[in-house]
This record gives C-alpha cells, structure tokens and sequence, in this order.
C-alpha cells in the first residue's frame, strides 16, 4: 500500500541548502505544516481575491508581490496583508535576499506565518520548491527485490526469500552493472509518471549474502559499482522451476507488472541447474532494448518459415491434376 | 493469515544482530512472514528490510504470518522478542 503523506514541517524546507535560505522572521512557528506539493506565487490574492489561495500551501514571493506592496499607500497595504495573513498560510518565502519590511513581519507574526528569506531568483527558487515538494509528496512504495542497473535500464529482480537474489545481483555487480537497493527498494512516481527506485538510507550500498553476511558494494567494488535512484522498466521474478509451469518459449508473450497504475514488462525466470541468472538477465535486458527498437525475433522466424512453405509444392494442387 | 502486536522489549531494538537472528528464525518457516511498523510492511526472512524498519524499544509492531506453519511461526517468532533476543540476561 502507498504510504499517505500529510505534510512537511517548514523547518525541513528551511534547512534545503538548494533554496539557499539566508534569514527567517517569526521562527516560532516554523513547525507550521506544508500539505500541499505545489508552491503559491499570491498575486491577485494580494488586491483581495482570495478564493484560490489555499491553505497549506507554501507562498513565494518575487519582485511582483513586493513591489505592489510597496506601491500601496500604508492603509491599504495593512488592509490587504491583513486579509492575506488571516487565511493562516503555512508560511512565506521572499526571493531574490529582498528586505521584508517590519509592517509585513508584524502582520505575519499576528497569523503565526513565518517569513524566509532566499537568496535565489523566483523562477529558480520555485522550480528548486516544486520538485523538492513533488517527490516528497508523491506516492510511494516499497518493494521486496533488488534493484540495478543494467545497460542503463533499471531492473528489479524479485523472488522468494533464499531463491538467490542477492547472488545474482552479486554477479551483475561484479559484471560492472551498478547496485541500488538490496532486499528492499522504495519507489515514487516522479512528475513523468516514472517509477523511480533508491534505496532506504539505513541499507544504502548495502548487501546481505548468505556466507559472506553484509558486504557494503561500494567499498569493495568502488562508487561505479552504485547508483542513487534509477527509472525503472523492468521486473524479472526469479522462481523455483515448475515442471507443469507453462514459459515463454518463443519470446511473444509479454506479461505486466502492475503497480502505482503503472504497467512495466515482467520476466519469469525459472531458476534450475545449467541456469546462469546473471546472464539470462543481462541478455534479458538486451532483448528488451532490441524490442524497444522495433525487434521481433520470433516474427521473423515466422516469416522465415512461411517463405519456405510457399516454395513447397502445394498439395492440393497435385491433387487436382 | 494471523496477526499479533508485539512490543519491543530488548534495550537496542531491531539492530543489525538482533534483525539477523529474527530472519535466521524466520526463514526455518515456509509461511510469509511479515512485519508491519509506521505503515512501513517488510518481510521477515530479509534481513536488510528489517533493518530499515528502525524500530526501538517500546515501539510496538505487527507480526502476521500466513501459510501452513504460520501458528508456530508466529509463536517461535514472539518468543524470540520476549527473550529480548537473547542479548540481555
């Protein structure tokens, strides 16, 4: 089940270095709550129309907002923060290191609102925002597998606990494919609808194998043999072989994994004697890419073999005569 | 599928010896086992997944099995949270 999110304290968005926050106002109330994933330039909300501010979420402030407050004679502009503060915003961010001025920071502190203030351009600042807020409130989920790149594609390798997992992992690794997460990989879908995949941060480059224990890859392997996230396109699930199990044979069945409304290609691999895992995989991974590029090697079998049947007699034909 | 609450007796909580004892004793039971903490569910027999569950002393988990031997697995698995998996006398 994804993990529902309720919101972020602003004291986390305040310690983002990427936002380069350089002072904050009315600090008291920095535990307020941003539920909202988008950041919220006022604008018009600033004259008086109000009706699509809404509560929770983050506002920023760039040139616009503060030259027209400092273009309002004094009572209005005490009228219009008034009403602005009063909707209890979570809190304020001012672009650009402009001066907040001691009226605003009054107004602000009447509503709990804390003001920050950042170094950045607006544009850069709420670009910075958005995707902080995007991923931290997108849906998640968490996945028994490991997951790797391979040939730049990431691929999830799922199976039953003792089925080898983590040994086939191994092998990719040592192959030169890159870790992401051993045992347990999160997963959130981006702003592309992509799935991407890390690593808790407590297992981080970490790998248990049964013999050997836990082995950290990227000090025996070095940083090339470990990734931070990665999209992923494809789940191979190891299982034990089942004589009555029907495989794919010809290659022509695609089957589906679905999760978060997403359908990504799934790969059944049976796990028997004579089996090298880490190369069907890899192979596996090629042919992915080959069909990607318009490749259907048993369409071309077919049609290989039909051409042989039209140069045989037919014998219906012979019947005839 | 059988469900119990557990709480975590042992000073140092699910660390990393701790974790591997559970899976050790997971794994000799062909029922999935899980453990389910701040909506965060893992499987028992991993012993990676329960380290990122970051559960202390006092914190309160779900154990659920399900599968032929989940009655005794689940027993056996309780027993060790209760012997404060054998690290303090």
């Amino acid at each position: 089940m994804p993990k529902k999110i309720k919101g972020i304290q602003l004291g986390q968005i305040k310690e983002l270095s990427q936002l380069k926050i350089v002072s904050i106002f009315n600090e008291k109330w920095i535990h307020n709550l941003v539920s909202h994933p988008r950041p919220q330039r006022p604008g018009l909300g600033l004259t008086g129309y109000l009706k699509h501010l809404q509560a929770g979420r983050i506002q920023v402030f760039g040139k616009t907002e503060v030259g027209y407050l400092h273009n309002l004679k004094d009572e209005d502009r005490s009228r219009c923060l008034k009403n602005y503060f009063s909707l209890k915003l979570p809190g304020i961010i001012i672009s650009e290191n402009i001066k907040a001025e001691s009226d605003w920071i009054a107004m602000a502190a009447r509503y709990s609102t804390p003001i920050l203030i950042s170094e950045l351009h607006t544009a850069p600042l709420i670009s910075r925002l958005s995707a902080f807020l995007y991923q931290y409130f997108a849906k998640k989920i968490k996945m028994n597998g490991v997951l790797m790149d391979i040939m730049g594609q990431g691929v999830l390798i799922t199976g039953d606990s003792g089925i080898g997992k983590s040994e086939t992992a191994l092998e990719l690794v040592n192959k030169g494919y890159q870790l992401i997460a051993d045992d347990v990989a999160e997963f959130y879908l981006d702003s592309n609808d992509d799935l991407i995949g890390r690593a808790n941060e407590i297992i981080k480059n970490l790998m248990e194998v049964r013999g050997l224990g836990i082995i950290n890859i990227n000090d025996i392997f070095g940083t090339s043999a470990v990734l931070e996230e990665k999209k992923l396109n494809l789940v191979t699930n190891l299982e034990k072989w089942d004589a009555k199990k029907k495989y794919d044979r010809l290659g022509e069945d695609t089957q589906y994994f679905k999760i978060l409304g997403l359908e990504l290609p799934l790969i059944s691999l049976p796990v028997g004697p004579g089996r090298n895992l880490s190369t069907i995989i890899e192979v596996a991974v090629r042919n992915i890419l080959a069909k990607k590029s318009g490749k259907k090697t048993y369409l071309e079998l077919n049609k290989e073999s039909a051409l042989q049947q039209d140069e045989l007699p037919d014998p219906q034909a012979e019947v005839s005569k | 599928m059988i469900e119990k609450t557990q709480v975590i007796h042992n000073k140092l909580g699910l660390h990393a010896r701790a974790a591997a004892k559970l899976s050790h004793l997971a794994n000799m039971f062909t029922a999935d086992i899980f453990l389910i903490y701040n909506e965060d569910k893992v499987n028992a027999k991993s012993l990676l997944g329960i380290l990122t569950l970051a559960a202390s002393v006092g914190n309160e988990i779900i154990l659920q099995a399900s599968g032929g031997d989940e009655q005794e697995a689940l027993a056996a698995i309780s027993d060790l949270f209760n012997r404060k998996f054998d690290e303090e006398s």
